[in-house]
Formats: C-alpha cells, structure tokens, sequence
C-alpha cells in the first residue's frame, strides 16, 4: 500500500509567533520550526497502517528549505521516504493554493492513502483534508480517532460532540485525524541513523508541473488587511469565598455558557 | 575540537527527552524506592526501546558499537529525569562483558532486557538487577546481594554483595575492569550532569513564580547571583564530559574522566545546595519532586569514585 503523510513545520507554539510586517506572512526567521503536533499522530496512523497491511510511507512536505529538520524527524519515526516541495514562488500560498500544490505532487506521485493532521497549529484552517479530497476527486473521512483498512475499503471512527460517527469509503482515500488516534512514537537511535540515508526528493513548482500563476502570495484567494497584537489579558474576578462560592463559580460558568 | 552535538545527537537526546517527560518519571523513582520496580522496568524498557544500551554494546553483540558522545548526551538526560536502576552500571557491564567475549548477556543489555549490576565496592539495584558481578583482582564472579545498606538517595538500592561462582579469570578481567570503571566513571559523570541541570531548571523556574516582597524571588541579585554561579559550574563542567567522551579509546581516556567526574561531582552537588536555599523550606520536603534530584545529586558525588579518589587519579596522570 502506497501511504502518504502530509506534514508540515510551523513556529514552535512555546515561542512568540509573528507575522512579517512586510507582507503579513508567517515569520518562519523569528521562531525555531519545529513539526506540527498533530502531524507526528498523522505519520504514527501511517506507520501502523504500514506495519499491519505492508507497503510504503512518504512523508511529503511543502515548505522552506529549513522543513527538511521535519521531514527527517517523519524519517526518523520510520518513514521510508520523503518528497520536499520547496520553491520562492510558493511564498504566501493560502490553504487553496496549497492544496493545489500538494495535489499535483500526489497526481505525480500516487498514492493509496493520504494521511493529514487535522490542522496546523499556525493557520489553523483545518481544511486542507477537504480541499485536497476534492482535488484528488477521493472520498474525505475527517476527524479520525480510528482507522481500519479491509482490502479496498477503509473505515474511520469520525470524533464528534457526541461520540462518533462510522464512516466508511473505498480506497484511494484522504484522512485527516484528531490527537486521540494514537500515541506518536519517539525516534529512536536506529530510526534516526537510519534516517540519514533515506531518500528525500525536492520538487520545484515546475517539477511537480504546477502553474506557478496559481501559487504565491500575489495570486492568493485570502488576504491578510491587516493585524495588531493581541491585547494583554485582562485580569480575573477574584471571588471571596463566604460560604456561597461554589455557587458563584456555578454562576460564572453558567453565564459563559460551560454548564 | 568543536564540542558542538551534531543533528542526530541532538534529535536523540530530544527524543529521550520528550519520552521521559511524558514518562511520570518522579512516580517511577519513588515506586522504586519503595521496592516497586514495576515503574522503573517499564521506564528501562523504553529507554533500552530508544537505543541507550544499544550505544554501549559494540556491533558484534547486538548493539550499535560503543559510541561515547552519544552514550553521555543519553545519560545526561536520564540524569536530567532521575531515571532510577543500574544504569551506569549496566553500561559499565557491558564495557567489561564485551572486552571479556561475553555472548549470553551483551545482546540481552542492547535489547534491553538486562539489568546489571556491579560491586563498585556496594552492588546499586542488585536486589532487582537480572545478574550481579563482582571483580576482585584478576577474577570476575556471579555475585548475590547480601546486606542492604542506607542511600542517601532512597531510589539507590546498595547492597553488600557475596561473590559466587568465578565467570572468568585472568590479565583480561583486570583491564577489563578498569576499562569498565572509566566509562562508568564518565557515564556516572553525564548523569550528575544532568542531575544538576534539573535542579537549575527548576530552581529558575522557582525563584521566577515564587514571589516575596511584592517580586518574584529571582529578581533579587543575591538569589540571582547564587544561580548564576550554579550555571556556570555546570557549564564549566560540561565541555569536560563532553571532552573525556572524545577521549574514549586514547591514552588520555582515564585522565579525563577523572577530570569530568571532579567537576561534574562538585558542580552537580554545588547546584543541589542552592537549589535548596532557592527554594526555601519547600526544598526539603521530601513529597516535593526536586528532592528526588537534590538528594541524587548528594549520593552520586561519591559514586564511582569520589572527588578525591578522581583528583588523585588526575594527579598521578599529570
């Protein structure tokens, strides 16, 4: 089975996040890059789909040529191998135009499962799953605590408010999943020597045959007008207890609508 | 000499890290303590899963060849965590067993699934370790635990022990013995280390939230002077360990693990006293984590030969 993860470096979330001022991008100089959380659950999934059915995990990744520290952490877990989409003109790129990118380079390399973490921890858009889904013209199963594949067919546990739901598609399919699929493993000594000599391919914009019209900032669907730090937080009500304080906290809670 | 870790070593210690944060490590140390080693057997399953042992047992045995730097930088961060067991120990046994051709055991280190132990003169954990050895002269021997002795430490298990039943015999035992005392010295060295880095971690961590006369306690130049100078004994002492690692395998080997253990002994047990008066009452407190480390940092200063043994040991090198 030909298994692709998608991974993606952002800012370290400990460290202060900025924007550029220049063209109110992400700033990837200010803070040290480090693999989206969500992404190691994502190469995890890929591993044991990998251990229980055989096949193959490729780690792709679009981004700065400094994301190859996260491609070989994805190595390091025990991916095979890595394909590295990184060019200038991809500078700025939105969800969509991202989605577009990853989905010629999934065109160009094939794929039978495409695993993703349900968002980054730096846009937080969430949608990639979906737009790449549509791209691909295969079947989305989102928010994924569970993943079985049965021959052709593949079958999630979907999280919701209430519980989950069954969703069942047929292969090739994309995957988004949540923090709950699993316990991502530490690279160990072996992984990570062993991932010094695994093959990673860098692709340009023109490599994986994408309009580079269609990507970048200028040619962007979104647009950031403008942002501003976030104010200080502002400082808590201080209750005393005088017999009726569960009854206040009660009162609070209920007035931000927690109970 | 650059003393710089390369990507892989920094990714490995990461890794360890990251594991043994998300390991509940203090609960392990104190199960341990209390002669439950159930915590502390997972915990070396993990840390044997990672590849810690694997990086003291050369190839031919199951491991990935004796490769010092990454052998300390894996220590300094059990050290960093507390981890509990023979594990200096277990790394000094397979220093000696794989000079000695040992084909039953090795493997079992690298794979993890040994616990060793050895009378450097007490035996640590040789009530729960999986074989005891004991080196007298020239001869190696199977040992049994005997007396139970007090640690400073509670999460260090020292016994007298009783040996048995002579495992090999000869010139070799003897070099091998002291070729396992230096790496045992150094890894002893990289632990303390690590020891130390804790209880400044989370002595800055402390003297930033604990407030006293309308500030955070760190913001007064005598406490802060007090870690300042508890930073720079550990780094002063870290480039020595990270140097004798450099030195493994030359002549200068034993001279500089004697240098590392010295300073990384005084600086370990130097941090542990100011991470005490840092934090006040709280610091002796035996319910409160850091007391697993301050306490730690006290037994190691003389484990594995202690400061003056080492600087005698330097002396007669120079």
């Amino acid at each position: 089975m030909n298994i692709v993860v998608c991974v993606k470096q952002v800012p370290d979330t400990a460290t202060e996040r900025k924007l550029r001022p220049d063209d109110k991008t992400i700033d990837r100089e200010a803070a040290e890059g480090v693999i989206n959380e969500i992404c190691e659950y994502a190469v995890e999934e890929a591993l044991r789909l990998k251990e229980a059915h055989g096949g193959e995990v490729t780690v792709l990744t679009m981004g700065p040529s400094k994301a190859t520290d996260t491609i070989r952490k994805a190595l390091a877990m025990g991916a095979d191998k890595a394909v590295h989409l990184v060019d200038d003109a991809l500078h700025g790129s939105d969800g969509l135009q991202t989605s577009y990118a990853l989905a010629q380079v999934l065109k160009k390399i094939g794929f039978d499962v495409v695993i993703l973490g349900s968002e980054s921890t730096d846009a937080r858009m969430g949608t990639l799953a979906a737009m790449l889904a549509e791209r691909l013209d295969a079947p989305q199963l989102s928010l994924a605590n569970k993943v079985e594949i049965d021959g052709s067919t593949i079958r999630i546990q979907r999280l919701t408010d209430y519980g989950f739901d069954r969703v069942e598609a047929s292969l090739p399919a994309v995957v988004s999943v949540v923090e709950k699929i699993n316990e991502p493993r530490y690279p160990s000594f072996k992984g990570i020597m062993a991932a010094k000599k695994k093959p990673v391919e860098t692709l340009s914009v023109a490599d994986a045959e994408i309009d580079a019209a269609k990507v970048g900032l200028a040619s962007a669907a979104t647009e950031v007008v403008d942002f501003a730090v976030a104010p200080p937080r502002a400082a808590g009500t201080i209750v005393k207890d005088e017999g009726d304080g569960g009854v206040k906290v009660a009162e609070f809670l209920a007035s931000k609508k927690f109970v | 000499m650059r003393f710089v870790l390369d990507a892989e070593q920094r990714m490995f210690a990461e890794s360890l890290d990251r594991m043994l944060a998300g390991s509940k490590t203090p609960g392990a140390v104190r199960a341990w303590a209390d002669g439950d080693s159930g915590p502390g057997r997972a915990l070396w399953a993990s840390i044997a899963g990672a590849g810690v042992f694997a990086v003291a047992v050369p190839e031919e045995y199951g491991g990935a060849g004796v490769l010092p730097v990454e052998l300390v930088t894996a220590v300094h961060e059990l050290g960093r965590h507390a981890v509990p067991g023979p594990v200096v120990e277990t790394i000094a046994a397979a220093a000696l067993l794989s000079r000695l051709g040992d084909e039953e055991w090795l493997p079992r280190v690298a794979g993890g699934t040994a616990m060793i132990t050895l009378a450097v003169p007490y035996a640590l954990d040789a009530d729960v370790a999986d074989l005891v050895l004991a080196v007298s002269g020239d001869e190696l021997a199977a040992a049994a635990p005997g007396e139970r002795l007090t640690s400073l430490d509670p999460a260090r298990r020292l016994f007298r022990v009783t040996p048995g039943a002579v495992r090999a015999s000869g010139e070799a035992v003897r070099e091998a013995a002291a070729a396992a005392y230096d790496l045992g010295a150094l890894a002893c060295a990289a632990q303390q280390l690590g020891v130390g880095r804790a209880l400044l971690d989370a002595s800055v961590e402390y003297a930033g939230s604990r407030h006293q006369f309308g500030r955070p306690i760190g913001g007064f130049q005598a406490v802060a002077h007090h870690l300042s100078s508890a930073l720079m004994a550990l780094e002063f002492a870290r480039p020595l360990v990270y140097g004798a690692a450099l030195a493994y395998g030359t002549a200068e080997f034993a001279r500089d693990v004697s240098a590392a253990k010295v300073a990384c002994a005084e600086a370990a047990y130097a941090v542990a006293k100011t991470a005490l008066q840092v934090h006040g009452a709280i610091g002796y407190t035996d319910e409160y984590d850091p007391s697993l480390w301050i306490r730690k940092a006290r037994a190691l200063h003389s484990a594995w030969g202690s400061p003056s043994d080492h600087r005698a040991r330097l002396m007669a090198a120079l």
